[in-house]
């Protein structure tokens, strides 16, 4: 047993490392916004203006930092999802997919259990979320226990038959016959829709990648799983001489991350979209994936990359707006922060916690 | 009229095909030097966006293909840099490199969509087009089109008779290895992925100059993914590549066909037989299968990387 | 290579730092000189699209035009998701008082936003539930595209007339009806084929779709998605003739193959809305206006219209408008045989968002 003495200055030895990289974190973004800040000038816009209004925008107000929230639930969402399976070194990079068959499965408890009350409904089609993308997943995770394909490449081929799927019930059998022919469901019933929080957008839902981060955080470092994980993770050969089933873990941690994907999906379909549509997700699994990584697959780092990634998309409507620039220009911020956190971490993976 | 179906169906896809195959090949040099590139997507439409504007500008469309295809390279460049010599994580820094690629080919084209622009014709062989059947589906198109083919071959014959394309090849399988026997397997990357990039740009031109001849943003729709799935598809081999790129093609333009003829069919399920028959070609020959991906491409695969 | 990292990152903490600083001085002092009304308009795509989005955009410039005294707020290629909630709502803050979100999809968002600030007015083109503060527009469409097959139907020298279509939509369904309707009253022996490429914008599907109807013998070719340059282009490389949808200005990608187009001209009718706004007079309702509507314009004839058909259609514009005639008059059958409207019977158009099938003669699927 280590004294108190000697646990409180190795925590606060932990904190200043900490701290230190959180500020090198810092740095790396500053040097992104001065080249989006150069491109801007290239194109006659003035950079100090427009990262103003971005600020203000998406800061400055409630409802800005609100819709921050509203974006990151997705984001943690997704971006746990790849870092689950990754502490394995397996790549997931079927977030996008899973999201959206978790959002197929919610729908379909949705439109079927329409009559239940909202304290069975809402649980039931947020487990048919979890159970959607963890069975997508699951296919990948068996495909790769049994040698055949690599997940990365299975996961990524998946996303699009899931997201034709989707397409397919929502332009055929589940289109909504008061919607003009248009593809999508009918609406849900409120007893299937997460609720809001006061004046804004962000819903209950948030209890989701609360619960995830945690939860993953404990597992990880205080159970016996977190350390069989760890384990295969450090030395699979090892691990597998010491008889931890390195094919159970395969297809768990796919499941559970195909799940909270599904999980981002149901989210989206249930508290925000409010009925389920083609264009039920602008890249989340993409830009989860992009999350995860820059936070080397770390919590607190999959939180703060998620909440930086969620002010830059929510900021390009301003750019739009005051400054004609397209929208999609927020994507080339995005690019640059990646880059620039990416070109470091060659030497070292993310924050060290 | 069966003459007719069959004749709609080749001509479709053989247009379609024709920028998946451009830029399939590219991903092939580049995974046989052992680099995934994701971002595809975003080489593509840097090559249509430059491609585009350039034509617009300077009236004529040969011009807008070099600078559609050297653009692309360039774009490759930076991905290059991040993942050779700062080593960064392949998949991440090309799906970095595809919204860059998006938000940037946005901003480039916002000036020239509604532009009009006489893009690359057609070049018709005469007595050849006149044949019935063949002359109409084979020989009605523009000059990418015929090109394609020879360079697919032109690929095939460089990555395996010639010592540069055995140098790629031994980077991709064991790059300590190679750099043990004298390669320098950075600059080999480096040169794979400035072809890549040329390739992958020249697709995109084929996109905004000849099959469309506008652009909108993010006209590529996906294309660059399918091309990646393509690559594995075709096990790595840029033969194969041809008929897969055939076939890839003509499932994108078969939904379609069949609408214009009224045949009852969905044009999903019809659009996920490309990525199912990637998949089933990989699950069902596995075992081999793992072993025609260049050995450290697998390393980025399994995670190592 | 630590202490390095740190100083630079305290260098941009600092950075960082001042720029709230700035933030909140900004914040501080932003009332200036106001118009006296803002209007926001969410556009689905670009606004040089030659098309849908650009008919909207120039609407609300002619609305500018015409009231100087307004200002506009214009964001363009906004998805049907629901970041539109997020776009209106920072259009509010920024002062706007009208809302044009001018795609379908926009319906929901725009409801809930609506719902969320009673004193803002919201239009929404093509919408089909109103609320206190929120109106719905669009005019009625299949009459003129009923005129664009008499055209057609004349200019052909095929009998095959085909469109590309982005969505099954019951409107669209209802346009290409009354083409194909309109063009076998001239011509009893056209048919019509339609590809839906499945969704409003996809340039490379709308060639290929183009591609396959042509290499079929079509030669007439009818466009409904969001930008009609791809296909109008693809008819006219392939010596067939184009008919236009959308926008005013298309005929200059089809100089020899133009037929004619149906085009929304929103100027005067944006104009009213932002009057009535400012006056107080305005109310929500379903407008929903016929081809005398200043809202809807004929494109001009190109030179391969026989002389005849122009005349024909001037006329039966005029049917259209006095009541004298009606597009879905029965009986009708559609293409799998099931009669859908019976003898002496009307279709009615407020009824078009119904319309789940197509026509005899159309070749293609509704569902």
């Amino acid at each position: 047993m280590i004294s108190t003495s000697e646990q409180v200055s190795k925590a606060f030895h932990f904190r200043k490392e900490w701290l230190v990289s959180l500020i090198r974190f810092i740095g790396l973004f500053g040097l992104a916004f001065l080249v989006f800040a150069i491109i801007l000038l290239a194109f006659g816009k003035n950079p100090v203006k427009a990262y103003v209004d971005f600020f203000s925008n998406t800061l400055g107000s409630t409802y800005g930092f609100s819709e921050i929230l509203v974006k990151m639930i997705p984001l943690v969402l997704t971006a746990v999802a790849v870092a689950v399976p990754s502490r394995i070194w397996l790549i997931n990079v079927g977030g996008e997919g899973q999201l959206y068959i978790g959002a197929l499965f919610a729908t379909w408890g949705a439109l079927t259990f329409d009559t239940l009350p909202v304290w069975i409904l809402l649980p039931l089609i947020s487990l048919l979320g979890f159970l959607g993308g963890g069975l997508w997943a699951s296919i990948s995770g068996i495909l790769r226990t049994k040698g055949w394909v690599s997940e990365t490449i299975s996961t990524l081929l998946m996303n699009y038959v899931a997201i034709l799927l989707v397409n397919f019930f929502v332009f055929g059998p589940w289109k909504d016959p008061e919607s003009a022919n248009y593809p999508q469901t009918a609406q849900f019933v409120d007893a299937a829709t997460l609720p809001a929080i006061g004046d804004t957008r962000v819903h209950a839902g948030f209890i989701f990648p609360l619960a995830a981060l945690i939860l993953f955080y404990f597992v990880l470092s205080r159970t016996r799983w977190g350390l069989e994980m760890r384990a295969i993770g450090g030395n699979p050969e090892a691990a597998r001489r010491n008889g931890i089933s390195i094919a159970k873990y395969i297809l768990l941690l796919m499941f559970i991350g195909g799940g909270l994907a599904g999980l981002a999906g149901m989210c989206e379909v249930s508290a925000i979209q409010g009925r389920l549509r083609p264009s039920l997700s602008p890249g989340y699994g993409f830009i989860g994936f992009l999350v995860s990584w820059m936070a080397g697959g770390n919590p607190l780092g999959i939180v703060a990359a998620a909440f930086l990634l969620a002010i830059v998309t929510a900021g390009g409507d301003i750019l739009q707006m005051a400054h004609g620039l397209p929208g999609s220009v927020v994507s080339i911020l995005n690019a640059l922060i990646l880059f620039v956190v990416l070109s470091r971490q060659g030497r070292k993976v993310g924050l060290k916690w | 009229m069966v003459g007719s179906f069959l004749e709609g169906l080749l001509s479709g896809s053989i247009l379609a095909g024709t920028p998946l195959l451009y830029a399939t090949l590219g991903e092939v040099i580049d995974e046989r030097a052992g680099i995934v590139n994701l971002g595809l997507e975003g080489v593509m439409l840097m090559g249509a966006v430059v491609g585009f504007t350039t034509t617009v500008e300077t009236g004529n469309a040969a011009v807008g293909v070099f600078a559609g295809a050297l653009a692309g390279a360039l774009f490759n460049m930076v991905f290059g840099f991040l993942v050779i010599a700062r080593r960064a994580n392949q998949l991440a820094s090309g799906l970095a490199l595809m919204f860059c690629g998006v938000g940037l080919s946005a901003l480039l084209g916002a000036p020239y969509i509604g532009s009009q622009i006489k893009g690359l014709n057609e070049i018709i062989i005469l007595p050849l087009s006149d044949l019935p059947l063949v002359g109409a589906t084979l020989f009605r198109y523009d000059i990418l089109v015929y090109l394609v083919v020879p360079i697919a071959i032109l690929v095939w014959w460089v990555l395996f008779y010639t010592r540069w394309g055995l140098s790629l090849r031994a980077v991709g399988e064991n790059p300590a290895a190679a750099f043990a026997a004298g390669k320098n397997p950075y600059r080999l990357q480096y040169q794979a992925l400035f072809i890549a990039g040329l390739l992958g740009g020249i697709a995109g031109a084929h996109l905004s100059l000849a099959l469309t001849k506008t652009w909108a943003e993010w006209m590529t729709a996906g294309r660059g993914f399918v091309a990646v799935a393509l690559v594995i598809f075709s096990k790595w081999h840029p033969l194969r590549a041809i008929a897969g790129a055939l076939l890839f093609g003509g499932a994108i333009s078969l939904q379609l066909q069949m609408q214009a003829r009224g045949v009852p069919v969905s044009p999903f399920l019809l659009d996920m037989l490309p990525y199912l028959l990637s998949l089933g070609v990989l699950a069902v020959w596995g075992g081999a299968r793992r072993h025609a991906a260049p050995a450290s491409l697998g390393q980025v695969f399994r995670g190592t990387e | 290579m630590n202490k390095k990292g740190s100083n630079i990152g305290l260098g941009f903490l600092a950075v960082l730092i001042s720029l709230v600083i700035v933030v909140v001085f900004n914040l501080a002092g932003t009332i200036s000189a106001q118009p006296k009304l803002k209007v926001g308009i969410l556009h689905i795509g670009s606004i040089a699209d030659a098309g849908y989005n650009q008919a909207h955009a120039e609407g609300v410039q002619v609305m500018k035009k015409n009231l100087p005294n307004v200002e506009v707020i214009e964001v363009e290629n906004v998805p049907e998701s629901a970041d539109a909630e997020r776009v209106m709502e920072n259009m509010i803050s920024q002062g706007a008082k009208l809302i044009i979100p001018a795609s379908f999809g926009y319906l929901d968002p725009a409801l809930r936003v609506a719902k969320k600030y009673p004193d803002i007015k919201f239009e929404h083109p093509g919408g089909y539930k109103l609320a206190p503060n929120l109106g719905t527009y669009w005019v009625s469409t299949p009459e003129a595209f009923y005129l664009m097959g008499i055209a057609a139907g004349k200019t052909t020298k095929t009998n095959k007339l085909g469109y590309v279509v982005a969505l099954p939509i019951s409107f669209f369904l209802a346009n290409v009806n009354a083409f194909h309707l309109g063009a076998q009253s001239v011509n009893p022996k056209v048919e019509t084929r339609v590809v839906f490429t499945g969704t409003f914008l996809d340039p490379g599907k709308e060639a290929t779709a183009a591609n396959a109807l042509l290499d079929q013998g079509v030669d007439v070719l009818g466009v409904i998605v969001d930008s009609p340059i791809t296909v109008v282009q693809a008819a006219e490389k392939h010596g067939a003739y184009s008919v236009g949808y959308h926008y005013i200005g298309v005929q200059k990608f089809a100089p020899k193959g133009w037929i004619s187009g149906v085009a929304f001209t929103w100027g005067e009718l944006y104009t009213r809305f932002a009057k009535q706004v400012l006056d107080g007079t305005w109310k929500s309702e379903a407008l929903l206006s016929d081809l005398s509507s200043d809202s809807l314009t004929i494109a001009p004839f190109g030179p391969a219209v026989p002389a005849e058909a122009v005349g024909l259609v001037k006329a039966k514009k005029q049917e259209f408008i006095s009541g004298k005639l009606n597009v879905f008059q029965g009986p009708i059958k559609d293409n799998k045989g099931v009669e859908r409207v019976k003898a002496g019977e009307i279709f009615p158009t407020t009824n078009l968002g119904k319309m789940d099938w197509l026509v005899e003669g159309v070749i293609g699927q509704a569902k």
